[in-house]
């Protein structure tokens, strides 16, 4: 184990270690996407000034704390990792191809060694990684020194000299360095920032920003006291490199326990239901109560509606990370494993500001990262093979995601060798997992490779396109409420695509009557409503369907796939789902009304049925069960062919 | 000496351990789950979470009766599942010596054995101890009745 | 009631500062993440004592010290200087630019605070 500090003090250091622990994530966070865009520079003459300064600076920090808490390894680590990025800094070093693996071994290391303090376990070696690191950053590769890159100049931007004074009323109204500072940068390109001292000893700071807004932007400026006029043309010499850059981490960031999170959202999904009660209760009063006393109550109880969706949305929000950080650590996983099994693979990402839950990008981290191995280790052909095809050497593999409606969407596609069915049915068989001579399309072709009898760990997998743990990936995306699916075609490889919801807690929905049962239906997955005379519907070949919008749209009645005795009144409602061909009606009784309902899951086996997503209560303390939409149109699809 | 909680099934006393009673409730209202095992009534509400509630009649094979105010739904905490037990009423609380509990006798058959962890004699009283991991085991699928339809 | 200002980007680093002068009595402490921020506080607020982290975003710590050293309002404010392994040639400096003492990472807690305890009782 480690040593601790002379005289105990790294025990006394030992409260901050979730801090530290915190900290050192974000670090690792900045660090890794710095190193994937430090790797476009290997070998340039002038690396972005601000990219490295960062990294130097996030080393230099996590020296220093770990340090602090007596994690000598990684402040040994951090020291090298450190001193390499002086060099490169200072010029008297350029990146090289060994040098950047190094770095990276280091940052992996790091990783490492954080980790196991985390988890208790013992600390890993670290002797080996320094070394590289050493003999990296003493290494005689001269080149001329870098030159900071400097904006290029357009006319049609002007270069701004604003003036701050702080004072103790501004702060207190959240006027600061820090918030002017930010003002400044969403304006434009922040090219100084530096206090001066002005006539009667009073501080004040002198911003130069170079922005394409006219003056009535910067007017708004003036209410809190900042003063501006053109800067003057020659840019301020800088006796020492201190370049203006947003800052990491800013003194006003808070760090929120997640649990603390999902107790507010709690209290909200609990606020809701008691609002849901009181417009009930507001209903019954209606009758007995003069509209000049109803009307204003009813008023506040829908403000009260409005604040409450704001209020859940803004919380709902504080949870929210970006799913570009798990797609960067994916980058770097996909990296080592294509340098082991010697191919040459490119990592294309897109959406990565796409926002989602942090409860939902921790759970997808395993199943991401199981596709994107299997896509590296059975999905790619070597460049030989590639080459032989007319391929690029390179293999794409392109991460991407999106939000549609209430639901986020990932997509993991690789242009490798595609999944052969032949193989696939072949190995089904000779596993007793009979799948009949149907035309197996690609939605079976998943199903078969998810199966638990399909996955086992031999060599055979590796023609078969995907190995292991398939099943494992697609219960965990289910048990998320998401869904899998996949398109392949052999020689072009394969694609992946999770459908996950968005939010998890609460939702709005339609509240149906079916045999005098009430259900709830998700508001996002219907695209319509429309009522019915039953006389309208038709019969084509064994199923029942209606006009709808010059096509015809087969029903689904929710009666008969509940089993339940269905009594055909004169006319029904049909609640449209899914998109042109794959569009259906779910035949209800009736519509009772929208609400705003809060999801809560059925854990027990006993209780999971196909069909039911999960349940809620409308206030009465009477259970509704909430409709698993995509589960029925599957049904639906399934039940025409 | 372990605490037990008693409820009554059929003229029959059946018993649980009171570790794995979270709480009993009077039946209100639970919804129909559609295509579940006969024997699980529905879901309820309890504590924020949603339970199934099984009705202990259908599940041992006994005549299903309709809920009245004595009707309890037990609700059973094991550490892995929370699930509620609707019996005809439950009220007793008792302490049973260890010793007074046997092993349920091999002869006897019918459904309500294999339920069985032991019989406790109190006195006149034959107590029926239940085996509460055979109870909420079941082996139907679901799915399986819908891809029938 | 003495002002310290705790002068560093990292949060943790501050906190951990800020428990280690636990100790002192009659004293309160302020935070700052960056060297305009310090400076930010200086034109705010009384400051009895600086505890300063050499490198820093934006401002060098180098940089506060030689402002802080030239306003005659703020000249004789005592500050502290961190710095880490390797960083001797920047103590020296620190200290001809006008740092009174300074404290190498990982610092013993109670030191920093004798450190502070007894500029603070010259001042």
């Amino acid at each position: 184990m480690d040593k601790t500090n002379p005289d105990n003090s790294g025990e006394f250091f030992d409260q901050f270690l979730d801090d530290y622990y915190a900290e050192c994530d974000e670090h690792l966070v900045s660090i890794r996407r710095a190193l994937v865009l430090l790797e476009d520079d290997i070998g340039a003459a002038a690396i972005d000034r601000p990219l490295l300064d960062g990294l130097f600076r996030s080393f230099h920090t996590l020296k220093g704390i770990s340090g602090m808490v007596g994690l000598t390894a990684a402040e040994q680590l951090a020291h090298h990792l450190e001193s390499y990025l002086r060099e490169l800094r200072e010029g008297t070093l350029v990146l090289s191809e060994p040098g950047f693996e190094a770095l990276a071994a280091g940052v992996s290391s790091l990783q490492a060694v954080i980790n196991a303090r985390r988890q208790d376990q013992p600390i890993p070696s670290v002797d080996e990684v320094a070394d590289r690191l050493q003999t990296v950053s003493s290494a005689p590769v001269s080149s001329a020194p870098q030159t900071p890159e400097t904006p290029e100049s357009d006319v049609s931007i002007t270069r701004w000299l604003v003036e701050f004074t702080p004072t103790a009323e501004l702060a207190e109204r959240g006027v600061n360095v820090n918030s002017v500072r930010a003002r400044l940068q969403e304006l434009g390109q922040l090219t100084q920032a530096k206090p001066v001292v002005k006539g009667a000893g009073e501080i004040a700071f002198e911003f130069i920003v170079a922005t394409g807004a006219d003056e009535t932007a910067l007017a708004s400026l003036k209410a809190d006291g900042l003063t501006f006029k053109p800067a003057p043309v020659e840019p301020a010499t800088r006796t020492r490199e201190a370049q203006v850059v947003p800052t990491i981490a800013p003194a006003s960031v808070v760090r929120v326990d997640l649990d603390r999170l999902d107790d507010l959202l709690r209290i909200i999904g609990e606020l809701v239901i008691s609002r849901t009660r009181l417009e009930d209760q507001l209903a019954e009063l209606k009758r007995a109560t003069p509209a000049t006393v109803w009307r204003p109550l009813q008023e506040t109880s829908q403000n009260i509606s409005r604040q409450l969706k704001h209020l859940r949305e803004s919380v709902m929000r504080v949870r929210l990370v970006q799913i570009g950080e798990t797609f960067e650590r994916m980058t770097f996983v996909v990296r080592d494993l294509a340098r082991e099994s010697g191919k040459k693979i490119i990592v294309q990402l897109s959406g990565g500001q796409t926002e989602i839950d942090k409860y939902l990008v921790e759970r997808i981290m395993d199943p991401l990262m199981h596709l994107v191995r299997n896509a590296v280790s059975h999905g790619f052909e070597r460049v030989a093979e590639r080459e032989a095809q007319g391929k690029r050497s390179e293999g794409l593999l392109s991460l991407s995601a999106m939000t549609a409606g209430e639901k986020i969407i990932i997509k993991i596609a690789d242009d490798g060798r595609g999944i052969d069915r032949n193989v696939v049915l072949e190995r089904a068989k000779a596993k007793g997992l009979s799948y009949g001579d149907a035309a197996v399309n690609d939605s079976a072709l998943l199903d078969l490779i998810c199966s638990p009898g399909f996955s086992t760990r031999d060599q055979a997998d590796r023609e078969s396109g995907r190995g292991v743990g398939m099943d494992v990936v697609k219960r965990a995306l289910e048990d998320l409420g998401g869904h899998l699916s996949m398109t392949t075609k052999v020689g072009e490889g394969t694609a992946f695509t999770i459908e996950l919801p968005l939010t998890l807690a609460i939702a709005e929905a339609l509240i149906v009557s079916v045999n005098g049962q009430r259900f709830a239906v998700p508001q996002s997955a219907v695209r319509e409503v429309l009522e019915i005379e039953s006389a309208s519907t038709k019969m084509l070949e064994n199923n029942e369907i209606i006009s709808y919008r010059g096509r015809p749209l087969p029903l689904l009645r929710l009666a008969r796939v509940f089993e339940m005795d269905s009594q055909r009144g004169a006319a029904f409602h049909v609640l449209v789902i899914g998109e042109d061909s794959n569009a259906v009606g779910l035949a209800v009784d009736r519509i009772l009304g929208q609400r705003e309902i809060v999801v809560r899951a059925i854990k027990d086996p006993l209780a999971q049925t196909k069909g039911i997503a999960g349940a809620t209560e409308l206030g009465d303390q009477r259970v509704v069960l909430i409709l698993d939409i995509g589960a029925l149109r599957q049904f639906a699809l399934k039940s025409r062919h | 000496m372990e605490p037990f909680i008693l409820f009554e099934l059929a003229g029959t006393t059946y018993g649980v351990r009171s570790s794995f009673v979270q709480q009993i409730e009077m039946i209100e209202d639970v919804a129909t789950v559609p295509n579940a095992h006969p024997a699980v009534e529905g879901v309820a509400l309890v504590r924020g979470q949603v339970i199934p509630a099984m009705n202990l009649r259908t599940r041992f094979g006994f005549e299903r009766i309709q809920h009245d105010l004595r009707s309890r739904l037990v609700v059973i905490n094991t550490g892995n599942r929370v699930v509620g037990l609707v019996v005809d009423t439950a009220r007793e609380f008792i302490k049973i010596p260890a010793d007074a509990i046997e092993p349920p006798p091999e002869a006897l058959t019918g459904l309500s054995g294999r339920y069985l962890e032991g019989i406790a004699s109190i006195g006149e009283r034959m107590i029926l101890i239940l085996n509460l991991d055979a109870v909420l085991d079941l082996e139907y699928t679901p799915e399986a009745a819908v891809e029938q339809t | 009631m003495n002002n310290i200002l705790v002068v560093d980007d990292s949060p943790t680093m501050r906190r951990m500062v800020i428990t280690s002068l636990g100790s002192l009595r009659r004293v309160k402490s302020t935070q700052a993440g960056s060297g305009l921020e310090a400076i930010e506080r200086l034109a705010i607020e009384p400051v009895d004592l600086m505890v300063l982290d050499l490198n820093m975003p934006d401002m060098h710590g180098m940089e506060v010290i030689d402002f802080v050293r030239s306003h005659h309002a703020y000249r004789n404010i005592p500050i502290v200087v961190l710095t880490t392994k390797g960083e001797e040639a920047s103590r020296t400096q620190a200290l001809d630019a006008g740092a009174n003492r300074y404290l190498t990472k990982p610092f013993d807690p109670r030191q920093l605070a004798d450190v502070v305890g007894s500029l603070l009782k010259v001042s």
